[in-house]
């Protein structure tokens, strides 16, 4: 009789995850709105941080098992992206850009570390937090200046920026991680482990480039060919790197950056995620809020609060002392340094594929990075948007119907 | 009151040029709006000549000094070309000639922050945005106010030639306008666009900018937004019919041939009739729409190809060139009119081979930096 129904009781969909998180985060995006001052990434991780288990906690284990694969390509995306934006020929002209990132990413190691193993953090522990703490957040700053429609030297450099304190945090990190597990894979094993990673991702990225190049040969310079060319090639890329156990991260980065610097011929154009990667980093801060740990002990809020004071001190001395060769104006550096505050997506994936990668190692960096990270990801944004607008290439008023173009 | 400045006197035939330029993201190929700190940073390096800001904060414009021939503006040309792609390459911008760029969206432009700026766009309302586009204006250095006003008038038979060959702008808003020249549609949404009065004396000419004044119609000069007007302060007649060249060697080029022809002009006194006025706004359609393809039509005379008009001027114009020291600009316009090229047909090339507007840009930005 009753065959027509469906069976009790209902199960969702990842189909139905995907929309819940999409409209709710869509939702608080929009309120936030009518505040003026908060971005609208603020309410992406408010909702979320609201539905997650230290908010109302109405999160199912299916949605976040669900949400797994929408987080995977929201940071494809954002990491690629993130990749494209580091130009060789920029560094080649600007002789300070380089030096300038190496110093503030390299205090901001140095400081981290020397703080977490005053706290009393082992040395490893204490470098991997120092390397995690170097990577500012690539989706907030992405998304930060394409709200605001922020365009200038500064939204450049922040950009770029970004993109090499990434580079150095993935390049440390695939160090790092196998030594953090040394007692269970020896001296070879670490090496080889290193090598594989690094190497591996050379290697998939060459042939991915040139399979690209190949398809744009084909396709011609259509923006919308090659949206599909470039979003195909950022899935098989998260694809293949998951099989042969690579990271995803650092090998999209790569591949961002081959893209940008060794397409001699011309063959790939700029393309503009927009309306899809919007959708993408909606969900992202929304899981991303679901996951923030703000509930801690009151021993790890000092330590927290120092490392985010260390870690912009490090990042404000990089750009004064090593900027001004840049030629950039007191402003400028000042407004760089505080754009370059928000820490998450990429510093969320490092955190969790040290405790996947051992779960018994630094379960009080993992506190510490987990907290830190929860107050970046909260006042990042706001501080990325405040530095925008004081220096005048944010033009709010802009971004109705970016996306449509 | 605002007053007109009395016309500063001159007694040699010198010359300068003002360009507007392309300030563009490397990128996307796209204009980007960093003139602000483009201009701050060139204020840092020592050069010759003049830069400024424009309307848009994705252009600059370039002032070369006053020279007295050809080829001393050339070489400072070249310097200041240099600066400013030595200075674009640190900052990470490209920056390019053309008269328009061909797929930025008007509406995203943004005002540069002056009082005069925030006036124009005040009154003018888009129009200011729209008015991204990027000009070549040649100041050539009159004797008097009369002089100026004469050859204001005597050059409008000229004025299509300057057209056709500085064409450089047959894109617009991702679109091949079918135009060799497209910018200066822009132009023409101006209400003080067009032609001077027939006014020819500079007595003459004081009682109409007070009447324009009194009439709250203009505040100064520069509300004129003419072909061709007198600069008083400067003691030039202003050339500001040219699209920005893809290089400076035609830039300087084209001064260099304006230069001879006012030397001709006033040399040789031919008599101006009103009639020319007639046929000035079709012949200057038919340069801004086939380019050195166009047949140009004067009262009296039978229909004429613009090239041949221009080959024909050239050998007119020869034995004031080689006193002027630029017999070899006038061989690279006849050879440009010969070969049938310009900006606009160069731009149409690249796009063709591509079939992208952003490839088109960055060789754009290549040939200027060359």
């Amino acid at each position: 009789m009753t065959q027509f129904l469906p069976s009790f009781p209902l199960h969702t969909t990842p189909l139905i995850s995907f929309a819940f998180i999409l409209l709710l985060g869509f939702i608080a995006g929009e309120l936030v709105k009518y505040t003026r001052f908060l971005p609208k990434i603020f309410g992406y991780i408010a909702i979320g941080f609201l539905i997650g288990p230290d908010g109302l906690n109405i999160v199912t284990h299916s949605l976040l098992v669900n949400s797994k694969i929408f987080i995977d390509i929201s940071l494809g995306i954002i990491l690629f992206e993130l990749g494209r934006h580091l130009d060789f020929s920029w560094l080649r002209y600007d002789r300070a850009l380089l030096p300038t990132s190496i110093t503030e990413s390299g205090l901001t190691f140095v400081l981290v570390f020397l703080v977490l193993h005053f706290f009393g953090l082992s040395w490893l522990q204490a470098a991997l937090g120092g390397t995690i703490a170097i990577a500012t957040s690539p989706a907030v700053v992405m998304t930060v200046a394409y709200d605001l429609a922020s365009v200038g030297p500064v939204t450049r450099r922040t950009l770029i920026l970004t993109s090499l304190n990434n580079l150095f945090a993935l390049v440390i990190f695939s160090f790092l991680l196998p030594i953090s597990n040394a007692h269970n894979l020896g001296i070879l094993n670490i090496f080889m482990h290193i090598f594989y990673r690094l190497f591996g991702s050379m290697i998939l990225v060459i042939c991915l480039l040139i399979l690209m190049k190949l398809l744009a040969r084909l396709t011609g310079k259509q923006k919308e060919s090659q949206f599909i060319l470039f979003l195909g090639i950022v899935l098989l890329t998260i694809g293949i790197a998951s099989i042969l156990n690579l990271s995803t991260l650092l090998t999209l980065f790569i591949l961002g950056v081959a893209a940008r610097n060794f397409d001699h011929e011309h063959l790939l154009m700029e393309v503009n995620f927009g309306w899809l990667a919007r959708i993408f980093f909606i969900l992202l801060f929304v899981i991303t809020g679901v996951y923030l740990k703000l509930g801690t002990v009151s021993n790890i809020i000092w330590i927290a609060l120092t490392l985010i004071f260390i870690r912009l001190i490090a990042k404000i001395t990089g750009l004064f002392f090593v900027g001004k060769y840049s030629r950039l104006t007191k402003k400028q550096s000042l407004a760089i340094s505080f754009a370059l505050t928000p820490m998450a997506g990429v510093a969320i994936g490092m955190t969790t594929m040290l405790t996947d990668f051992n779960p018994n190692f630094g379960t009080q960096l993992n506190q510490i990075i987990s907290f830190v990270i929860a107050l970046l990801t909260i006042i990042g944004p706001v501080v990325t948007q405040l530095a925008f607008l004081k220096t005048g290439e944010a033009y709010p008023m802009q971004t109705e119907g970016r996306y449509n173009e | 009151m605002n007053k007109l400045s009395p016309f500063k006197k001159n007694s040699a035939l010198t010359l300068g040029v003002e360009l507007e330029l392309q300030l563009v993201n490397l990128h996307n190929f796209d204009l980007t709006m960093e003139s602000e700190d483009f201009l701050r940073r060139l204020t840092e390096i020592p050069h010759p000549g003049e830069l400024k800001p424009e309307i848009t904060k994705s252009m600059i414009e370039l002032n070369s000094s006053i020279h007295f021939s050809f080829p001393s503006l050339i070489d400072e040309l070249y310097i200041l070309k240099n600066v400013l792609s030595n200075e674009a390459k640190k900052t990470h911008i490209g920056i390019c000639g053309g008269g328009t760029h061909p797929f930025q969206k008007w509406k995203q432009q943004r005002i540069f922050p002056t009082e005069r700026f925030a006036h124009v766009s005040e009154l003018y309302g888009y129009l200011a945005k729209q008015f991204t586009v990027f000009g070549q204006h040649i100041h050539i250095a009159c004797p008097d106010g009369d002089d100026a006003l004469y050859l204001c008038h005597a050059m409008a038979h000229y004025l299509p030639h300057f057209i056709a060959l500085s064409a450089a702008s047959p894109f617009q808003q991702s679109v091949d306008t079918s135009f060799d020249c497209s910018r200066l549609a822009a132009v023409s949404a101006f209400p003080l666009s067009g032609t001077p009065p027939w006014v020819l004396t500079w007595e003459k000419f004081e009682e109409y900018f007070e009447k324009m004044i009194r009439l709250q119609i203009i505040d100064s000069m520069k509300d004129f937004y003419w072909d061709i007007r007198p600069k008083p302060e400067f003691g030039t007649v202003e050339l500001r019919i040219c699209d920005t060249p893809l290089t400076v060697k035609k830039a300087a080029e084209l001064a260099a041939y304006a230069q001879a022809l006012c030397y001709w002009l006033l040399e040789t006194r031919p008599v101006l009739s009103r009639d020319i006025y007639l046929t000035y706004m079709i012949n200057k359609f038919r340069a801004a729409r086939y380019g050195l393809n166009a047949i140009i039509v004067e009262p009296g005379k039978p229909q004429m190809p613009l090239a041949e008009n221009i080959l024909k001027t050239c050998e007119t114009l020869k034995p004031y060139a080689e006193k002027l020291e630029s017999a070899s600009a006038l061989l690279s316009i006849e050879a440009a009119t010969l070969a049938n090229t310009n900006g606009a047909h160069w731009l149409r090339e690249q796009y063709n081979q591509s079939k992208s507007f952003s490839d088109v840009v960055r060789q754009q930005v290549e040939l200027w930096t060359k």
